[in-house]
């Protein structure tokens, strides 16, 4: 271990003293804190915005005054999805995904600010973040600081000097190794600067420790891929070169390509299409505005002979009420199946794309710190059903109002009658049956759960990369 | 007795070309045994046999008496060996060079040692905290030279030792390899230098496109003759 850390020694005063290794390690380091902070500073902002709006809107819509339930099925209301606390490292899908919805009667609304149509879009390759810089940049900077580990012993003819003082090639390469192990330990300073403060805005540890873990493995299979190049390869630009080409495959091509693959192997329509498709099946439910449409005769039959009554003048309770309930089950129902459709394809693209991480260790990085960071595809998914489950809730609810303190003729003149039209304001206290919503991430356990075949992926990178790399040292030559 | 240094029926390949074919020569304990020959005769390769660094494709390699190929660690631990390049750190002094890898090979050295070992190849005192990217290739041959000198092991392997050293250090030099042979470290050293070998040698082996094809010895404390060396040498250079 002490020659170890010998050779480790000497391999950072090398660095140290190579002027264009600081200055690259300076920018990266500058960037990854400008980044951070600044991510940090956003995402601390989204989250007391959107808590706040969410606030305002549950506020607003009990401050409603007193008026026809259906009304207030139709001002609706908001659910925010404030970003985790870990989105400051890795926003994860929320760059690509709506973060709130408009929920109102009759309608699924789409997630605002974007539109999903291909889930395995989701990658966040597109703009700069910590989560960014430490998949792409930091094993480029492994790449520059480490092709020449080894090669460059053996190009200087130091290796054979080395060998010489008794030192075997396996000991070298575990000294250079760990060289490259402490500026991997310091390249996960911010991350870890980063999952403190996420643990002081409520994070759970497990999540926040497990993420930096994640980024460990990561970085620590780029070390050991940089130095497998460095012990095999023969000369110094090949290395360099080969390490690029490598970095260019895992970083950017296969993602790329995991992308288009994983598109066209699952067609997943978009919310719009759906909405499209789904419009002619719509129609055959019926207008829920529309009590004697007759798409409900099979209904005010049934509910006729339950109330043992004639016609619906006569029933206790007012029969376009129990239409609208009636009506917006039916529609949540098809709504629903479609919804469902939807989100299952794209998280089959999803779990496809995430496959490719057998080929990437770029993109098993990914699936992890989104999953960790509570920023996936099935966070933004579970946010879509709980606040489908809360549009639904409180429209029946505002229904059940309509069908049971409404008087139905009330209800049949209240355009032409004023005193009828005063009759069907409800009270407002009746607004109260919208629940509070807010939406947290999943517990870490579940979080950790998720991300397990991704670490999966990321040992078996790294049992991979290691065992090259010890082979190769084993069989080093002068 | 056994030689500190044996070669028996020798051959390499390297990158599937023969570089030595049946070589055998035995180096014993305080003699100073230069093995004589043109560019790409095999003699660097001989030193990384002997290193290990090169497994044999015929015949044996043995270190005070061993098999190298059952134990190497062993046969590098009782071996200094100074490359042709002067393979040191750029970016270090001599001091750090010298010190890593003594620490490399294990031995813990005091600083008055190193400076012992520097005065003894005339290192400038003044140049020794200087970082090696500043040294001409001669101090850079010399604190190659102060390292194998530092880590005292009985057998000494010089590649092209006297390589960009001036004719003075040359010079001293060869006292120097005298002056440890005498002490009794057995010294291998590969040269196509004729006269620093016969100055410095015990034996000159002439070694001619991987076969032994001379040998001379010195006789009656009188060094080798240089001139017939040189006529052998330059006679089976040209046929």
């Amino acid at each position: 271990m002490n020659m170890m850390l010998r050779i480790a020694k000497e391999e950072w005063r090398l660095w140290l003293r190579s002027k264009v290794i600081v200055v690259a390690t300076l920018i990266v380091a500058v960037l990854l804190a400008v980044t951070s902070v600044l991510t940090v500073n956003r995402v601390a902002s989204e989250q007391s915005q959107r808590l706040a709006q969410q606030v305002a809107a549950e506020a607003t819509f009990f401050a409603q005054p007193d008026r026809h339930p259906h009304r207030m099925v139709h001002y609706g209301h908001y659910a925010f999805r404030p970003p985790p606390p870990l989105a400051a490292f890795e926003p994860g899908v929320d760059a690509v995904t709506g973060q709130s919805i408009f929920l109102e009667g009759h309608r699924q609304n789409t997630p605002m600010f974007a539109d999903t149509k291909a889930a395995a879009d989701l990658g966040g390759f597109a703009s700069l973040n910590p989560a960014n810089l430490y998949q792409l940049l930091l094993p480029l900077l492994l790449i520059v600081l480490g092709h020449a580990l080894l090669l460059r012993e053996r190009e200087s003819g130091t290796l054979a000097v080395m060998l010489a003082q008794g030192q075997s090639g396996v000991s070298l390469a575990m000294g250079k190794a760990l060289a490259l192990l402490a500026v991997i330990a310091i390249f996960m300073l911010p991350l870890i600067a980063v999952s403190i403060h996420s643990v002081v805005q409520g994070e759970n540890g497990l999540a926040a420790v497990s993420l930096v873990g994640g980024y460990f493995l990561y970085l620590c299979v780029w070390g050991a891929i940089v130095l497998a190049a460095s012990i095999i390869l023969k000369h110094r630009a090949v290395s360099l070169g080969a390490l690029i080409f490598i970095w260019l495959f895992a970083a950017l091509i296969v993602p790329r390509f995991a992308i288009n693959a994983s598109s066209a192997a699952i067609d997943a329509p978009g919310k719009i299409e759906s909405d499209l498709v789904m419009l002619a099946e719509q129609r055959k439910l019926g207008d829920g505005h529309n009590a004697a449409d007759p798409a409900f005769q099979r209904l005010q039959k049934e509910v006729l002979e339950q109330y043992d009554v004639e016609k619906v003048e006569d029933l206790p309770i007012n029969w376009r009420g129990v239409v609208a309930s009636y009506s917006e089950a039916e529609l949540t129902d098809l709504l629903n199946g479609y919804a469902e459709n939807r989100m299952e394809q794209e998280a089959n693209q999803s779990g496809l794309f995430n496959l490719f991480g057998l080929a990437s260790p770029t993109i098993a990085i990914g699936s992890v710190s989104r999953t960790l960071a509570g920023t996936d595809l099935s966070t933004h998914h579970r946010f879509l059903r709980e606040s489908e489950a809360l549009r639904f809730d409180f429209v029946q609810s505002l229904n059940e109002v309509h069908a049971k303190e409404l008087a139905y003729e009330d209800d049949l003149n209240r355009s032409s009658d004023p005193e009828a039209e005063r009759r069907t304001r409800v009270n407002s206290e009746a607004w109260r049956v919208l629940d509070e919503f807010r939406f947290t991430p999943d517990s870490a356990s579940d979080r950790v759960d998720r991300a397990s075949f991704a670490f999966g992926m990321l040992l078996s990178w790294l049992i991979l990369a290691c065992g090259v790399a010890f082979f190769a040292a084993r069989r080093v030559r002068v | 007795m056994t030689s500190p240094l044996e070669a028996r029926s020798l051959s390499l390949n390297r990158e599937g070309n023969a570089v030595l074919n049946g070589v055998s020569f035995a180096v014993a304990e305080g003699e100073v045994f230069a093995l004589l020959g043109g560019n790409g005769a095999g003699k660097s390769s001989t030193l990384l046999a002997f290193l290990g660094f090169l497994e044999p494709s015929g015949g044996e390699i043995l270190v005070n008496g061993k098999s190298v190929a059952d134990d190497i660690a062993a046969a590098r631990s009782a071996i200094a060996y100074l490359p042709e390049a002067a393979a040191l750190y750029g970016h270090m002094t001599a001091y750090e060079n010298l010190n890593y890898f003594l620490d490399l090979a294990g031995k813990s050295v005091k600083k008055a040692d190193y400076d012992d070992a520097l005065n003894r190849v005339a290192l400038p005192r003044e140049a020794r905290s200087r970082r090696l990217q500043s040294y001409s290739k001669g101090m850079r041959q010399k604190t190659a030279i102060a390292l194998a000198l530092l880590r005292e092991t009985p057998i000494l392997l010089l590649d092209e030792p006297t390589s960009g050293l001036d004719p003075v250090a040359i010079d001293e030099f060869h006292d120097l390899v005298k002056d440890l042979a005498g002490a009794g470290q057995t010294i291998l050293m590969v040269t196509h230098d004729v006269y620093g070998a016969c100055q410095v040698a015990d034996r000159v082996g002439l070694l001619r496109r991987g076969q032994l094809v001379g040998s001379f010895a010195a006789e009656n404390g009188e060094r080798i003759d240089t001139e017939t060396v040189h006529a052998a040498f330059a006679e089976r250079e040209t046929t």
